[in-house]
């Protein structure tokens, strides 16, 4: 088997899929991408057994045919290898020889015989949305899933769907966000909850633009098609938390921030605070915010005050400095407000400002004070 | 239970059976290693851990299977479930190993051997698999028990066999006992049971250190330990040995930034969280050293590990020495886990 690609052009698909691969695999050939030649298509195939991402390109081949090519040696050196056309020599063992202008090279590629199939759409349900909307709502959402894997069902992001629209929903049990958009439907109503890490890859592999992608899903996996680039994975098979009814439905006091003043206060702040809780407390009384942080360990101390508008009676309530920052990077409005009742309920934090289409709620517990 | 791996394949894979069957992964390519051999496989000298291509070398016919650790672990359970007719009190040692208390005796049998002899059949017959046993009075004797009559056997020693069984057994097959301590024994003259029996305590403990203590008593067919079905965990640590040694406190903190992530990572997923930071050194001599340090509050962040672990390396003289190995721990766990110490507040309330 033999094909002529461009070195860059195949660098690029390469790179757009290659995060899927694992640095330490129990199979080898996971550490593999595969290769399948069909009438100078070449598709490019890599997978943990969880995601499977594939891409295709025009190439130049006689014959078809497959084989997988060991992925991180092949990237490494496309590289360093400037643009150019390379030939790919594939002997009947499986051995690869690139040969460029520069010289030979030659890696012990697998069977393909070996490599793991891809899940099929059996069944599946779709619809369409704008590849920017999908890469807003990861962007909005993924970085209030949890890492505990013994509650599988909050590792991911919560996907319902109706003929209204669409929400995604996130949570670590210590805070929620749920962005909502009206200008996506499905013809079904459905709910199934993505993992983490196939939203990570799709966030670096779709382009923020207003081009289609497809989604399709059925009971065990979820489908995204983007031209000629596509990702399937196996949806998180556990129960999402009712998150419904943690969501207050009235907090009667509201404190207006400008975000990037407050966002440049916790980062400071924050600095000086414990660093396994992030508390940083916040003292609120009229229009002046007073925000405090210390670590008795280090003997480190941080203050400051700014402005604010608040409604309320004074209030001492103390958050994860950390949750906060995230929360007030995933929003975009120049001002901020949240919700709050008492020092051991949860607050809400909502934007001011909003496209028409979308809605975005971020939920978040306290660190209880002990004084 | 025996070559568990490899026994659930040919279990439910007829084509397997009677056929030399390699767990792991496949010897083309670049390779993987054996998980576990059947015992046809063994014959050919085939065992796990041992690359898969020295395995196909030694067989050429063996049949090499991809682990399917998911149905390994729904087998594990169900091998649970049947424990759990008879005590509750079951300490695993992995998937296919544990110790059971059966002094619990739910069923009112009577008989550690009858509760045995019950177990396997009821594996035998409900899974199709066959498990070997051994029946004691303690869990280091039962342990060595249940490997003398591999596969689908069951061994029986009772409180007046154990010295005599003890006197005869090799000092390798000791509970703690690996090649360096197997070797110094030798060395010694000890090369059994009976040599260790001649020793006192001190003697042990001053050749052995701590462990000493333990094979006095053991020797002795004494371990009190008890079956601990959920073992707390009183430290979690990682540790790295280096192809050259490390000489600068630059070089060893790189290191030991790497470790603290790695340590970070798995004390998140354990979801443990503790005060006492232990940097360990073992030096080019062997010579093993360790330093703690405890802060006032319990974490489990990199940031803290780290800048704990620096505390440590401040006050901690290295010159001239050449380290192999470094290690990082966190011990002092919170008993009610994830909770905060007391000084400062910082309890993270929860949603759900």
């Amino acid at each position: 088997m033999k094909f002529i690609a461009s070195s860059s052009a195949l660098l690029k698909q390469l790179q757009n899929i290659s995060g899927v691969i694992n640095a330490n695999n129990v199979l080898p050939i996971l550490e593999d991408f595969l290769f399948d030649i069909d009438k100078n298509r070449l598709t490019i195939v890599a997978t943990d057994l969880e995601t499977v991402m594939k891409t295709e390109m025009q190439v130049e081949a006689k014959d078809n045919g497959r084989v997988c090519i060991p992925a991180k040696i092949l990237i490494d050196s496309l590289k360093n290898i400037p643009e150019q056309p390379l030939t790919f020599n594939i002997d009947k063992n499986y051995s690869v020889e690139i040969t460029s202008d520069n010289g030979k090279y030659k890696v012990m590629g697998e069977n393909p015989d070996n490599f793991p199939k891809d899940p099929t759409a059996d069944d599946a349900s779709g619809f369409t949305m704008t590849s920017s909307a999908l890469v807003t709502a990861i962007n909005k959402t993924l970085f209030a899933t949890s890492t505990d894997d013994l509650r599988p069902a909050m590792t991911g992001v919560y996907f319902e769907l109706d003929k209204k629209g669409i929400q995604f929903v996130a949570t670590d049990a210590h805070r929620l966000v749920r962005y909502k958009r009206t200008d996506v439907s499905s013809p079904n109503t459905d709910t199934f909850i993505v993992p983490r890490k196939p939203l990570n890859l799709l966030k670096s592999a779709l382009p923020d633009n207003e081009d289609e992608i497809t989604i399709n899903y059925n009971t065990n996996h979820f489908f995204v098609i983007h031209g000629t680039t596509q990702m399937s994975c196996r949806l998180i098979d556990a129960r999402f938390p009712d998150y419904k009814v943690v969501i207050p439905s009235e907090n009667p006091y509201r404190l207006t921030v400008n975000r990037t003043e407050f966002l440049g206060a916790l980062r400071r702040v924050s600095v000086f605070s414990n660093k396994s809780t992030y508390q940083v407390a916040l003292n609120i009384s009229g229009s002046e915010l007073q925000l405090a942080a210390q670590d008795v360990d280090f003997s480190f101390e941080g203050n400051e005050r700014m402005k604010c508008q608040y409604n309320g009676e004074d209030l001492v309530i103390a958050f994860n400095a950390k949750f906060l920052i995230e929360m007030l990077n995933a929003t975009d409005s120049d001002e901020v407000y949240m919700e709050l009742s008492t020092p051991t309920k949860a607050g809400l934090i909502k934007p001011v400002d909003q496209e028409e289409n979308e809605e975005q709620l971020m939920l978040v517990m306290p660190l209880m004070l002990n004084q | 239970m025996d070559a568990f791996y490899a026994s659930v394949e040919q279990r439910d894979f007829p084509e397997y059976r009677d056929k030399p069957v390699v767990v792991g992964g496949p010897p083309e390519g670049r390779g993987g290693v054996v998980a576990t051999a059947s015992y046809e496989a063994r014959e050919y000298g085939i065992r796990s851990a041992m690359s898969s291509k020295t395995a196909q070398r030694l067989c050429p016919h063996a049949l090499f299977v991809f682990p399917r650790f998911d149905v390994y672990r729904s087998v594990s359970r169900q091998i649970h479930d049947i424990f759990h007719r008879y005590t509750d009190s079951i300490e695993p040692l992995s998937l296919d190993e544990a110790y059971l208390d059966v002094t619990a005796d739910k069923r009112g049998i009577g008989y550690a051997l009858e509760i045995a002899k019950e177990i396997r059949l009821a594996i035998k017959e409900e899974l199709a698999l066959t498990a070997s046993a051994g029946v004691s009075v303690n869990k280091f004797v039962a342990k060595i028990a249940s490997g003398m009559q591999k596969p689908d056997g069951l061994t029986f020693i009772g409180p007046s066999k154990i010295e005599a069984f003890m006197e005869q057994l090799p000092v390798e097959k000791f509970h703690g006992v690996g090649k360096v301590t197997a070797g110094k024994m030798k060395n010694m003259g000890l090369h059994s049971g009976a040599d260790l029996k001649k020793l006192s305590e001190a003697a042990l403990v001053q050749h052995f250190g701590k462990p000493g203590k333990f094979y006095y008593q053991i020797v002795r067919g004494i371990d009190e330990r008890p079956v601990e079905s959920d073992r707390e965990t009183k430290s979690v640590s990682v540790e790295d040995t280096y192809q050259e040694d490390l000489t600068t406190k630059e070089a060893m903190l790189g290191e030991l930034e790497l470790l603290t992530e790695k340590l970070a990572e798995r004390l998140s997923g354990y979801g443990l969280k503790g005060r006492t930071v232990t940097v360990k050194f073992k030096f080019h001599d062997f010579i093993i050293s360790t330093r703690s340090h405890s802060l006032v509050t319990s974490f489990n962040d990199h940031s803290r590990l780290y800048d704990t672990v620096r505390i440590i390396m401040d006050k901690t003289d290295l010159t001239g020495k050449k380290v192999r190995l470094l290690g990082v721990g966190l011990s002092n766990f919170d008993s009610s886990g994830g909770q905060s110490g007391p000084q400062q507040g910082g309890n993270q309330l929860r949603l759900f």
